[in-house]
């Protein structure tokens, strides 16, 4: 069984401070969910309140189309994974598992079997006797989601569960989550504050900053148009350019940046003087002038290397650090940092949006 | 004598004196317990005999201030580890500022001088009795009682002291987990927090036993017409005493001694034991 979470008008206050303002989405059964956001910007509460640690202060939280107010989290259709996973360290690893089915009293010889499957699902069988500390990071993993699976939730939550991982295994839990999900088929929410984590296992992704969401979208469609700078800025690497708009038609808007007029889409419908960002994803740079303007003469700062590519990060005049870009490394061979370089882009993969709040580094 | 030598010759000498001013009167004591001589002394020694301990055993008194003594220790175990555990988890609960005035008011059973306890307790329950117009044989005249409740005044802060440095290490995320899989309060009690907190339970129930058995001060007023091995002590102390307190004092030795070596063997053999798993997992 799989439920939708419907939030409406959820509003969320701690004393003066707006956690979270106005939420309004609907997560359909069976998917999975990210929700995307900088430290702070309210992810962790809305989970607690789908969960139930948390009361709305205005607003519903809906599950399955049924309102929750009132129902405390041990009545919820859902499991929340915790960010520290909370297993019981004086349980063994079997017990963890089968811990929410102790609670509704299955007995004990099926318990044991149902934690065997599970233990299976998860790729852990045969560890079901050792205790959790005996496990390494990537196995507590996947013990806490199969603890949380054995309950047979309809909305499975998880708060940054991958965040203490290294790198290589936070690669491979993605993968494996994604796969876990599509096999048990119920609703996944996920919190986090890694773009890649959200871009590579969602169907959805709704983006936060300061307690208001942003934009709901699938992974390409955020990234191709974001609608907000704050967008723009967190998700993905972009060259923001700031300036007023010198001319614009329905499709495409010139915005007067400190490397001359530079031409993008024009999805918000700005107007002539208004005040925007160009924003410029440095995978569309290309070396050259081209051929339909949009070039920029500049000076090459710093050039770095990574492995798959190289990244070039150029000047304006002023010796400023103003774009940056990944080229090949074959091509990065003909670019030495004092030089001049020339980048130009295609408008119709470059936005301009009004100007609002930008992602912090 | 170079100075190296001199050295220790004086830190041999130091231990020695050392040893000799903890150890010495128990020494003594021992020896004493067995000496036929009327009083309690190791010198002159004039004969060894086993009287003294079965003087022990048929001293009415004595035995009867055990007794009432185990009684009011296993009382005060009963009353005041639930007592600590529950002012703990208050404490763990509640947020900075009414933290410290709580954590005043808890404490200050255990800086009132045991003295005032015992007065007040008495007092307390004596004029609550006379208001009730209750008999003499009412339990607000109860010696054991008496003696119970005042100690646990106390003794319970001991105890909430020991349960506060456990929870402080307890992570409440897994309690909210334990909520989230659906099982109640009640549940998340006895199946996560108390096993949990089993190593402080240990130690609060030892520890208000132990302080509730050698408590004078308090026990003294509370105690009223009863008598508890350390008041009976007490009076004996004042009239002149015989070699049976000696032997006592042994057979109190000797029960420390078996159970601290015990507790020692138990968790050597539990070293060993993660010892040995460590060393299997390396050698994987």
């Amino acid at each position: 069984m799989s439920a939708d979470v419907e939030l409406d008008h959820l509003t969320i206050r701690f004393g003066n401070f707006i956690a979270l303002s106005d939420a309004n989405l609907r997560i359909p059964a069976g998917s999975f969910f990210s929700f995307l956001g900088p430290s702070g910007c309210g992810k962790t509460t809305i989970l607690r309140a789908i969960s139930g640690f948390l009361d709305p202060s205005e607003g519903h939280v809906r599950i399955g189309g049924e309102d929750m107010a009132g129902i405390p989290p041990n009545n919820r259709p859902t499991a929340l994974i915790f960010q520290n996973l909370a297993l019981f360290p004086l349980m063994k690893v079997w017990e963890n598992i089968a811990f929410g089915l102790e609670v509704r009293r299955v007995p004990k010889a099926q318990r044991r079997e149902r934690a065997q499957e599970l233990l299976e699902l998860i790729a852990l069988p045969n560890q079901g006797e050792k205790l959790v500390s005996e496990l390494s990071g990537g196995q507590r993993q996947r013990v806490a989601i199969a603890r949380a699976l054995a309950v047979e939730p309809e909305v499975l939550l998880l708060d940054e569960p991958l965040s203490a991982l290294d790198l290589k295994l936070r690669q491979h839990m993605r993968t494996e989550l994604r796969a876990i999900q599509q096999r048990v088929g119920i609703t996944f929410i996920y919190i986090t504050h890694d773009q890649g984590e959200a871009l590579i296992m969602s169907d959805q992704i709704a983006v936060m900053s300061q307690g208001v969401i942003q934009q709901i979208g699938s992974g390409p469609d955020i990234y191709e148009n974001p609608k907000t700078p704050f967008v723009a800025s967190f998700v993905g690497e972009n060259n923001a350019f700031a300036g007023r708009v010198a001319s614009a038609d329905a499709g495409h808007a010139a915005v007067e940046t400190i490397f001359g007029a530079l031409r993008g889409r024009n999805p918000a419908g700005l107007k002539v003087g208004d005040q925007a960002v160009l924003f410029v994803r440095p995978e569309i740079l290309q070396l050259g002038a081209g051929t339909q303007g949009n070039a920029l003469k500049s000076k090459v700062l710093a050039k770095e290397f990574e492995g798959f590519a190289s990244h070039i990060h150029l000047a304006n005049s002023q010796g400023e650090r103003h774009i940056s870009f990944s080229t090949s490394q074959e091509e990065a061979l003909g670019i030495s940092p004092g030089e001049e370089a020339t980048v130009h882009f295609s408008p119709d993969r470059a936005i301009a949006l009004p100007q609002g709040e930008l992602a912090h580094e | 004598m170079s100075s190296a030598a001199l050295t220790r010759v004086m830190t041999l000498f130091y231990v020695a004196l050392f040893f000799a001013y903890l150890f010495g009167p128990l020494v003594l004591m021992g020896i004493s317990a067995f000496n036929t001589e009327k009083y309690p002394t190791a010198v002159p020694w004039s004969g060894f005999t086993l009287e003294w301990f079965n003087k022990l055993f048929n001293d009415t008194d004595l035995v009867r201030g055990f007794q009432n003594s185990l009684i009011i220790g296993a009382g005060v175990v009963v009353l005041s580890v639930p007592i600590g555990l529950a002012a703990a988890i208050i404490m763990s609960q509640l947020h900075k500022r009414a933290r410290s005035i709580y954590y005043a008011v808890v404490l200050s059973p255990m800086l009132t001088p045991g003295v005032i306890i015992g007065i007040s307790t008495l007092v307390f329950w004596d004029r609550l009795g006379t208001a009730l117009d209750a008999e003499w044989d009412t339990f607000f005249y109860d010696g054991i009682f008496l003696s119970i409740l005042g100690q646990t005044s106390f003794i319970s802060t001991f105890c909430m002291l020991i349960f506060i440095a456990r929870l402080q290490r307890f992570d409440r995320a897994q309690e909210e987990a334990a909520l989230d899989l659906g099982a109640s309060h009640l549940r998340v009690f006895f199946r996560i927090l108390i096993p949990f907190l089993r190593p402080a339970v240990f130690a609060a129930i030892v520890l208000a036993f132990l302080t509730s058995f050698e408590n004078y001060n308090t026990t003294v007023f509370t105690i009223v017409s009863e008598s508890t091995l350390t008041t009976v002590l007490a009076g004996k102390v004042r009239l002149g005493t015989d070699p049976s307190i000696s032997a006592l004092a042994v057979l109190i030795i000797l029960i420390t001694l078996v159970g601290a070596t015990a507790i020692e063997l138990r968790k050597r053999a539990e070293e060993r034991k993660i010892a040995a798993q460590l060393a299997a997992e390396k050698g994987l």
